[in-house]
């Protein structure tokens, strides 16, 4: 028996295994692994357990047919919903709190909708009136709800900025807490206006506000600490350009969020959703 | 005048959505249960997932791969629901000696060991692997899972926990580095591997049995 190769607790082996090096570097430890016996096995093993993983997770768990049942009757009874939903004139709707039903009915709350309809009083098909919902809606999700209320809040309101020139935003960058960026939006037609920071009262926190202008729409984008904003428990989860993107909508303004290493960045406009999605996972 | 052209397409019927969902039913319960550990956690997970998924369904462009995007849903869900306040600390860390990457564990022991075919043993070695993931602190467990189960490139899984790269990678190899030993371990006891003399340098312990020893004392 040999001595072992000092290259087998390589950082590259693991990512070659992983088959995320670049070309240069595979041709590198394809070399290596050539002439020595030590590597290649670890390599090897590294790929055994890979599939020995997806064998033992895989082969756990067959769903019952019970389950399967109960899966079919909630995705019926969905789908059900959504095509009530379709029928129905655009002023009975509901707004599209309704991603946060499901939270609020499991904790026993009174469900609200439409309470900002510009009808004034959202009266839902089932009679509940919701004119009152800040003291209808105890705890967590009132807070929520209200937090994402002032970032609507702040949006549709005109301020001065605080800094129009892009190289002086990261004096924000005190008081909001992480780094703050002017994103380059010019390919969508978006043209930067200035940008100012603006408290969250409901988490006694602060966030940088962006804003561009596109048409004649107002573009706000938040840049925030997303360990200190929960933006993405409110909203709902959907995956645009292969990552996720909280989006929800709130008295006619669609709202969408990301979170990128630490930095949580949120658009307000008057957009359809999936605009604001859409946009929100362009900023790199 | 429209920024995205392209999401003026027609989503697919909830009725086409349903079929194909429900293809998946088996892949994301066996990922819902190795996240939870708890079967009716799982359940509960999956079907919250499929009944998002629905939802969101014009998210979905058709032609591309169902069961990754439903996964991600189910991953988010995970993160969010289960574990709002975050993903538990890792905290099992320290200089606890490793046989395979210091180097005690001869090639021809890997080779022996990546072979469960030959012992007509899989079965006991794959309920073996789900326990030892099971006990692994969920970050790593979790990375592991969409790594090494679902597949994902780094960037993805990245995106998914919302930290660097390289925070991927390490939890990756801490994880994979203490399955590899829970396996290692493993094959001893099945008298799969022998025991080897230590090859490795100086510092090492003097021999397996001692280390094995010393293991079993500060576990
Ligand atoms: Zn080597």
């Amino acid at each position: 028996m040999t001595a072992p190769c000092r290259r087998r607790n390589s950082p590259l082996l693991e990512p070659f295994a992983d088959g995320e090096l670049p070309t240069d570097k595979t041709v590198e430890v394809e070399t290596h692994l050539d002439e020595c016996e030590c590597c290649r096995e670890s390599v090897e093993l590294s790929r055994a357990l890979k599939l020995s993983l997806q064998r033992a997770v895989r082969s756990d768990a067959e769903p019952s047919t019970e389950f399967a049942e109960r899966v079919t009757r909630a995705l019926s009874a969905e789908r059900e919903r959504q095509e009530e939903r379709e029928r129905q004139p655009e002023r009975g709707r509901p707004l599209a709190w309704r991603f946060i039903v499901p939270v609020a009915a499991a904790a026993g709350v009174t469900l609200v909708w439409g309470a900002l309809d510009q009808q004034g009083k959202g009266t839902h098909p089932d009679g509940r009136i919701s004119a009152n919902m800040a003291t209808s809606t105890p705890g967590v999700t009132a807070s929520l709800d209200q937090m994402v209320d002032e970032l609507v809040s702040h949006h549709v309101q005109s301020r001065d900025p605080d800094v129009v020139e892009p190289s002086q935003i990261n004096k924000l960058e005190p008081e909001v807490g992480v780094p703050v960026r002017v994103p380059s939006l010019q390919q969508y037609g978006l043209r930067w206006e200035g940008a100012s920071v603006i408290p969250v009262r409901q988490l006694n926190q602060r966030a940088a506000s962006l804003r561009y202008s596109y048409d004649g729409h107002r573009v706000t984008l938040y840049v925030y600490n997303s360990a200190q904003f929960p933006l993405r428990a409110t909203l709902e989860p959907r995956v645009v350009r292969n990552m996720p993107v909280y989006v929800g909508s709130r008295r006619g303004y669609s709202i969408a969020a990301v979170e990128k290493r630490g930095v949580g960045y949120a658009v307000a406009t008057d957009l359809d959703d999936r605009e604001s999605a859409e946009l929100v996972a362009s900023i790199h | 005048m429209k920024l995205f052209p392209s999401l003026s397409k027609k989503p697919a019927s909830t009725a086409e959505f349903e079929r194909e969902a429900v293809q998946h039913l088996g892949a994301l319960l066996a990922v819902a249960t190795r996240m939870t550990r708890n079967g009716t956690e799982a359940e509960d997970l999956v079907q919250d997932t499929l009944v998002k998924a629905m939802r969101a369904r014009e998210q979905f462009e058709s032609g591309t791969n169902m069961r990754a995007w439903l996964l991600r849903i189910l991953t988010n869900t995970f993160i969010n629901r289960y574990r709002r306040g975050g993903l538990e600390k890792a905290v099992l860390e320290g200089p606890d000696a490793d046989p395979l990457a210091d180097g005690w564990v001869s090639a021809s022991t890997m080779s022996a060991m990546r072979d469960p075919e030959s012992t007509a043993l899989r079965p006991v070695l794959e309920a073996e692997i789900r326990r030892a993931l099971d006990e692994l602190p969920e970050e790593f467990r979790l990375a592991v899972v969409l790594a090494d189960v679902e597949e994902m490139s780094y960037r993805e899984i990245a995106d998914i926990m919302g930290c660097p790269i390289g925070t991927v990678m390490s939890r990756l190899h801490r994880g994979r580095r203490i399955l590899k030993g829970r396996l290692y371990e493993h094959a001893l006891d099945m008298g799969i591997v022998s025991p080897e003399a230590v090859v490795g340098s100086g510092d090492a312990p003097v021999s397996l049995a001692a280390f094995r020893a010393k293991k079993a004392v500060t576990r």
